[in-house]
């Protein structure tokens, strides 16, 4: 139950960690796309974050503030990986988006950029992302070379990303 | 534009693979190919749980580097800070205590210095009948007074799921998360839910009378 407690009382962390643990890392990987990354950054933003919380506000409270560290941690991956400066316009624009958390079901957004697609934009992506094949076999598969199966499935990146501004959440 | 093409090619291969993909110094336009390609990734069902093993051992390293207690940070600069654009606004909004290792002199800063708990008036007994509830907004904290069979009971209004603001349902007599298909009771409890996580009950907040007026201790 929430408790406002005094400042001299530590953090019940085992609590606030076993709380949000799930939805922190659920929302990095959907910033990172992949296991290791996502474990590593939950790591941090828990070791960052926990050591700041002198008392404890109710459960979406400490949310909040576990997603904005999550943003700086996110931020500070992608300077490293992509030497990409996250504008301080961008950051605000991501926390109030994320403000409402990840989709529990992004298929739906998905389907709808996926059907926007033209069908050679489609079928390359719909190979590579959900049939998993390598280029190799998606270049044979769409009787097209390995060379220009990576300039559609870039191209039907870019068409995608566009698209998913459009399409909004 | 060849090379970038293949290193891309590459980056996804290993996104596919889920291998952490290898740093990326591409123009900024790939971004946009990236961030598509990782939102493509993480679309199926089972992608985005953690693993039971990995939340294990990051409680066990928590455990081990606190040794017990809440670990000591070290100091964030006030360049650090300010770079995370619209974290005074996020924090300040969300009510939370920090360290007074954010606190500084500049005036940013000062907004975040904890100012203590105080009893705040939400609402008149008088305005609240039985079985009915009020939204309240102090500015810090927003909630909901209760009146349950003549105990008033004062609860957080965000959701604990992913921290949506909950609306009030007078007429379902509930208080409904817009984001996903949640429904807490006037006692807190669960209702029902529409996601596959653990939803914990919503939260009681400290709360008093005073003088016909409903008060809530907020910080």
């Amino acid at each position: 139950m929430f408790q406002l407690i005094d400042g001299d009382r530590p953090l019940d962390w085992e609590r606030v960690y076993r709380d949000h643990v799930t939805s922190i890392y659920r929302l990095l990987y959907h910033k990172v796309g992949n296991q290791h990354d996502a474990e590593d950054l939950t790591s941090q933003v828990f070791l960052e974050a926990l050591p700041r919380l002198r008392a404890s506000a109710s459960g979406g409270e400490i949310h909040m503030y576990l997603v904005t560290t999550a943003r700086t941690v996110l931020a500070g991956h992608w300077r490293r990986r992509l030497g990409i400066q996250v504008t301080e316009i961008d950051e605000n624009v991501v926390m109030a988006a994320e403000a409402q958390g990840p989709p529990t079901d992004p298929l739906p957004r998905i389907r709808r950029i996926l059907a926007k697609l033209p069908a050679n934009y489609r079928r390359v992506l719909e190979l590579r992302f959900l049939e998993r094949c390598s280029v190799g076999e998606t270049a044979t598969r769409m009787g097209i070379s390995a060379g220009n199966a990576r300039v559609v499935q870039y191209r039907a990146l870019q068409r995608a990303a566009e698209l998913g501004q459009e399409v909004g959440g | 534009m060849n090379r970038r093409i293949r290193r891309v090619s590459r980056w996804i291969d290993d996104l596919l693979h889920d291998r952490s993909p290898r740093g990326f110094r591409g123009a900024e336009e790939d971004t946009n190919v990236l961030a598509a390609a990782i939102e493509l990734q993480s679309a199926s069902p089972s992608a985005g749980l953690p693993d039971p093993q990995f939340v294990e051992s990051l409680r066990q390293r928590i455990a081990r580097e606190t040794q017990g207690e809440v670990p000591r940070a070290p100091r964030l600069s006030r360049r650090t800070l300010l770079a995370t654009g619209g974290f005074a606004a996020a924090t300040a909004a969300a009510g939370i205590i920090v360290g007074e290792r954010f606190a500084g002199p500049s005036k940013e800063q000062h907004e975040l210095r904890p100012v203590g708990a105080a009893w705040t008036a939400v609402a008149l007994v008088s305005d609240l009948p039985e079985g009915t509830a009020r939204t309240f907004d102090t500015g810090s904290v927003r909630g909901f007074v209760v009146n349950r069979g003549g105990t008033i009971a004062a609860l957080s209004g965000v959701c604990t799921h992913l921290g949506c603001l909950l609306q009030l349902n007078v007429a379902a007599r509930r208080l409904d998360c817009p984001c996903h298909s949640a429904a807490f009771g006037f006692d807190g409890s669960v209702l029902f839910k529409h996601m596959p996580d653990s939803l914990p009950p919503l939260p009681l907040m400290e709360s008093r009378i005073r003088d016909g007026h409903i008060e809530v201790l907020t910080v």
